[in-house]
């Protein structure tokens, strides 16, 4: 089928999905921003009539990942361009809407949530320990390269894939990467906490082997978080008990 | 620290708090980003970055799923550098490492009204979809998008609020507790340093969906800890 929105309106729809959370509510979540990322679109594809069905259509409950949006809002596009054409869709477009958002939002908190941030931090909190203020330009170009292609790139080709994209998106495997990424940031992990008890270690003059000591500390710790312990409160008691035992030693 | 460098205390605290969920979600709202950019434009970054270092892995495994609102890690960050640099300013002869982690110590309890205000601006943003529904009535599709732009301004409100609440409290609490605790904790320093990022380590460890997550973690840190220790 031939595409008939302009760059300039899609660049819009773009630039808006940035805004896709700015008035999220507990009642229809992203839904006004998913209205506003498409109403250019919209409007332009109705120009010479009235875009008020096809506003209203898409002014309803939506939630899913915020960077996993764009691929949805383009492929909804390529249908309100069909619908608007008076062609037949396997889909419409509500039933399309309803049937990725929660997959793609599985899929984007576990990859992008889960899995890219936690890694690109890590990766930032080495040069953080070295004191390099690299660190917070190393964690936004980790970060946001994949985040910015799957903005950017989502959009594009849910207009140009359609109902495909699906396919397309399965095809990257995001579950599997999202897996690998968290492997990576618990290896990483490892080597962060051993470097830094092994320079706190260095400071105080102490037996570098007593680090090993800290592993099952760790260990403690994860286990009190899994039976519900804030880490903010355990931060605080360790943090006293710390400060308790220097003080009287 | 006069009010000027409050003021672009609360300008970070603003820009950063929208990234969080409004706008546009590049994470400079990351206590690794902001911490070292609040120091950078307060005049010393190094104290941003410390601040940074403490705070990132505390509630990263808390993830932003569906209307989940995790603790406001970007204000406290935000927060504890601007007092950390305030107090520098006054308590010349101060580790700044101290300082760091006990603005950072102050600021984190207070961090718990950021998830309060950051509800109360989702709340307040149900507001904009009765107002929408009229506007749809009306069929002003102008208002509409108007309405979802003014959710911008409840966030930056709520980061406001939040970093208000974190500094104003915190300053009270650094300026009659700081000749008692400050001491207590420069003596600590080195241990406190890997306190913080330790029990991030463990929280993320309890969380993280990954098979044999604690065998591959230990495996890490033995084969690191003895080529540090070797070399």
């Amino acid at each position: 089928m031939e595409k008939r929105l302009p760059k300039k309106i899609l660049g819009r729809v773009l630039l808006r999905c940035f805004t896709l959370q700015a008035s999220w509510n507990f009642e229809k979540l992203q839904g006004l921003g998913a209205f506003y990322a498409l109403a250019p679109a919209l409007r332009w594809l109705h120009r010479g009539g009235d875009p008020g069905p096809a506003l209203r259509r898409h002014l309803g409950y939506f939630n899913t990942h915020p960077y996993m949006a764009s691929p949805v809002l383009g492929t909804m596009l390529a249908l309100e361009e069909r619908i608007g054409r008076g062609e037949e869709t396997a889909l419409g477009v509500q039933e399309f809407k309803s049937m990725v958002m929660a997959p793609y939002a599985a899929m984007g908190d576990a990859l992008f949530w889960g899995g890219i941030r936690p890694l690109a931090a890590v990766i930032a909190l080495f040069l953080a320990a070295k004191g390099s203020l690299w660190a917070p330009v190393v964690f936004l170009a980790i970060f946001n390269l994949p985040h910015l292609w799957f903005r950017v790139f989502g959009l594009i080709r849910g207009y140009r894939l359609e109902l495909d994209v699906v396919e397309g998106i399965r095809k990257y495997h995001l579950p599997d990467l999202a897996v690998r990424c968290k492997e990576g940031t618990v290896i990483l992990l490892g080597g962060f906490s051993a470097y830094l008890v092994f320079l706190c270690l260095r400071k105080e003059s102490l037996p570098a082997l007593w680090g090993l000591l800290l592993l099952p500390a760790v260990f403690l710790c994860a286990r009190l978080v899994r039976k519900g312990l804030s880490s903010q409160l355990l931060v605080l008691l360790v943090a006293a008990t710390v400060v308790f035992i220097i003080h009287l030693g | 620290m006069g009010a000027g460098h409050y003021l672009l205390g609360a300008s970070v605290a603003v820009i950063s708090g929208l990234d969080r969920t409004a706008f546009p979600q590049i994470m400079i709202s990351r206590p690794i980003v902001v911490g070292p950019l609040t120091g950078w434009l307060l005049g010393n970054p190094s104290a941003g970055l410390q601040v940074g270092l403490l705070v990132e892995l505390l509630w990263l495994g808390r993830l932003p799923v569906g209307a989940a609102i995790p603790p406001d890690d970007t204000q406290v960050t935000v927060g504890a550098t601007a007092l950390a640099i305030g107090m520098g300013g006054e308590m010349s002869g101060a580790s700044p490492l101290a300082l760091s982690l006990l603005a950072t110590l102050v600021a984190m309890p207070l961090g718990k009204v950021g998830q309060l205000f950051d509800r109360g601006a989702r709340n307040w943003n149900e507001k904009l979809l009765q107002r929408s529904e009229e506007a749809l009535a009306e069929n002003d599709w102008q208002a509409i998008e108007r309405s979802h732009l003014a959710g911008l301004g409840h966030f930056a409100l709520a980061s406001l609020a939040t970093f208000g609440v974190i500094v104003g409290a915190g300053s009270l609490v650094l300026h009659s507790l700081a000749p008692i605790l400050l001491p207590l904790t420069a003596k600590s320093a080195n241990w406190l340093r890997v306190v913080f990022p330790l029990v991030g380590v463990a929280a993320i460890l309890a969380t993280i969906n990954v098979r044999r997550a604690l065998t591959l973690f230990s495996a890490s840190f033995v084969s690191a800890f003895l080529l540090l220790w070797l070399l």
